[in-house]
């Protein structure tokens, strides 16, 4: 995947750079919003890291610039303004995802992953398919290796959104955003007790368990 | 130069302002009182010369000269006369006066403005305005009548001296009330600018005496201090929080640089793997950043005075939405979980913070109540219209002597020292009821039932919508 990450702190954009790499990403920096506007331009990142506030043009600028300008490429904004309405006002610039800082590299690499999945697939489905397991969005039915399954709506949701990202980390807090929609972290694995239950639905019965959890990030859902 | 405190304050400047206005109108109206009442003298008089010049034409044209003469005469010794001369064709002059007041004759008619000279009850001389008419007779005579305007005149400057003495009287009122009013509010102001005097030089104690007459200093008074009240209270928030940051940051960050210190010895002598020192030196930075994040969101919300983002949504949606969240951990931990929430309790407030305030009351209370206790989440509308959410358990329970203290920041009580948490949790839904205008209510639970403990009771209280 090729990154362009436009972070004025040179010392987080290396520590940034360093850990995507190591997962085969790669990554250019841009030390401003200026920097990053003309590198980002051509549209030939899968995704774009950027800061919010940046010396010469802070990163809504610079992302509401390149939407007017017409390029779509995925942007994941990065910033220590975690209030609702910081993020409110980054989502309406253009951005596609926010993450507050302080981050764990884990939670960079499963959204920088994840805006570029969703990208890949584009057009709106009406059926998720990752490995034996089947999700039927219109009739709303599960089924694995034929046999119906039977969930909860909120099990259903988050079910639907973890076979979206089929193969990749999701973290806790993705799942507490994107299934539940609170921006905040729960004191203890809440979200840990959900995860169980859908296992025990979907993997029950089946030799080989698909919801995995991984050491440190979050969950993956493997064919 | 500057002017003296007293003429420098507002009151005084307006005085002075409604002063010279009204000194502005009133010179105007004295004018025009002048202009009238000289003109209507002057016009009364001429009037009068008319008629009596006339009267005197018609003797003249009925008798000739010598009848003029015998009239003149006789009009000239009565009291108060009017003024007569006539001088006959070789130069002969009859009459009250001896030369005539026009000194230049036009040959017609002529009037002329002048002044005679008169004796007062006291003998002494004065000199009277006067007005005149001169005429020429047929006969190359020429005759003059006039008519003293003196004591209209003396009615005139009379009238105008009252006027003169009543604006000046009035300037000197005005002044004075002017310094008074002035002293007055000056003394009513000097109160407050020394409470904001000693605010500004950082005393937040300071506070400006309410009189209680429910004036507008009163209330300028009044509102002062409330919002006095609410600076310190803020300002000792972040304060506190200061402190309470450095004490907390403190510790934990002396531990993790110790860890890494003593890895560094352990791993340059082979004997240690520097994998675990930092792991365990990544959960130790995660615990301050969390410490951190909770600090700095109840600061924020305490600075922010009303909670931003609001808008209009069903409490009891909201509660049935984290009790979703929650139920199955509750189920896990062997945990009784029940909820009952009337539909439609519309309030206005920041989702998002309510729902995290709540969720931290759920933490709590999982945290806390033993396998086979229950919780009880209930939202409902009291009948003051106020919107409750409370959370009952059956744990250990908060002796009341503790109950104002949990609130604080990180005061964790003794027997839940090893419990996770920063203490924060009951900090930051405390300060999330106060941005609403709402409280949090500490109470006894259902009481010591089945060898469970007294449990307790926390309730969320929001005042009613508009």
């Amino acid at each position: 995947m090729k990154l362009l990450i436009v972070e004025d702190d040179t010392e987080a954009a290396r520590a940034m750079v360093t850990g995507l790499a190591e997962k085969g990403h790669q990554c250019e920096t841009a030390g401003d919003g200026e920097e990053g506007l003309r590198a980002a331009r051509d549209g030939r990142f899968d995704v774009l890291v950027v800061d919010r506030m940046m010396p010469r043009m802070d990163g809504v600028t610079m992302v509401e610039t390149l939407r007017r300008e017409g390029v779509q490429t995925p942007v994941l904004f990065l910033s220590a303004l975690g209030e609702i309405n910081d993020r409110v006002a980054g989502l309406n610039a253009g951005g596609d995802d926010y993450l507050v800082k302080p981050y764990a590299l884990a939670e960079l690499l499963a959204r920088v992953e994840a805006l570029a999945r969703r990208r890949e697939l584009g057009s709106v489905q009406t059926l998720l398919k990752v490995g034996d397991l089947e999700m039927d969005l219109i009739a709303r039915e599960v089924r694995r290796a034929g046999g119906e399954i039977d969930l909860q709506p909120r099990e259903f949701q988050l079910l639907e959104f973890l076979m979206r990202h089929g193969g990749q980390s999701v973290t806790r807090t993705m799942l507490l955003e994107k299934v539940w929609e609170y921006h905040f972290d729960p004191q203890t694995n809440v979200i840990d007790v959900h995860i169980s239950r859908l296992r025990s639905k979907i993997d029950k019965g089946f030799d080989k368990p698909m919801l995995q959890t991984v050491r440190g990030a979050g969950y993956r859902l493997e064919a | 130069m500057r002017l003296p405190r007293l003429f420098r304050t507002t009151p005084f400047r307006l005085t002075l302002l409604f002063l010279g206005l009204f000194a502005a109108a009133a010179s105007l109206f004295l004018a025009y009182i002048y202009i009238a009442t000289a003109g209507e003298v002057t016009m009364r008089a001429d009037a009068r010369v008319l008629r009596e010049m006339t009267s005197l034409e018609g003797v003249y044209a009925d008798g000739g000269i010598n009848a003029l003469n015998e009239a003149v005469i006789e009009r000239g010794s009565v009291d108060h006369p009017m003024i007569y001369l006539l001088i006959d064709p070789q130069g002969h002059v009859s009459g009250t006066i001896t030369e005539s007041p026009v000194k230049a004759f036009s040959g017609e008619r002529t009037w002329v403005s002048f002044s005679v000279a008169d004796k007062d009850p006291d003998g002494v001389t004065v000199r009277q305005p006067a007005r005149g008419l001169e005429e020429a007779l047929p006969d190359g005579a020429k005759l003059f009548v006039g008519a003293d305007i003196g004591e209209a005149e003396f009615y005139v400057n009379k009238i105008l001296r009252a006027l003169w003495g009543a604006g000046a009287l009035m300037a000197v009122l005005g002044l004075a009330g002017g310094l008074f009013v002035s002293r007055n509010v000056s003394r009513s102001m000097a109160g407050l600018t020394d409470v904001i005097g000693k605010a500004q030089g950082g005393d937040l104690h300071a506070r400006a005496e309410v009189r209680g007459t429910g004036d507008e200093y009163d209330e300028l008074a009044a509102g002062l201090n409330d919002m006095l009240d609410r600076l310190e209270r803020s300002v000792g928030g972040l304060r506190h929080a200061g402190d309470a940051i450095a004490h907390d940051l403190r510790s934990p960050l002396t531990r993790l640089r110790a860890r890494l210190e003593a890895a560094m010895i352990e791993v340059d002598a082979g004997r240690s793997d520097a994998k675990a020192a930092l792991h365990q030196a990544l959960e130790d930075a995660d615990g301050v950043l969390r410490t951190f994040g909770a600090v700095l969101a109840i600061a924020r919300l305490e600075a922010a005075g009303d909670a931003p983002g609001q808008s209009v949504f069903d409490a009891a949606e909201l509660a049935a939405s984290v009790a979703e969240l929650y139920e199955p951990l509750c189920e896990d931990k062997g945990q009784e979980f029940q909820i009952e929430a009337t539909p439609g309790l519309t309030m206005r407030g920041n989702r998002e913070f309510i729902a995290q305030a709540l969720a931290n009351i759920l933490d709590n209370a999982v945290k806390y109540t033993p396998e086979g206790g229950a919780i009880m989440l209930r939202a409902r509308r009291r009948s003051s219209g106020d919107v409750e959410i409370s959370v009952t358990d059956t744990g250990p329970g908060i002796p009341p002597e503790d109950r104002a203290r949990v609130v604080e920041r990180f005061v964790r009580l003794e027997n839940s020292r090893n419990a996770p948490g920063a203490g924060l949790g009951l900090s930051l839904v405390s300060a999330v009821a106060q941005a609403h205008r709402g409280h949090l209510d500490l109470d006894e639970g259902p009481g010591s039932l089945d060898g469970g403990g007294p449990g307790v009771r926390v309730a969320l209280v929001f005042p009613s919508a508009g």
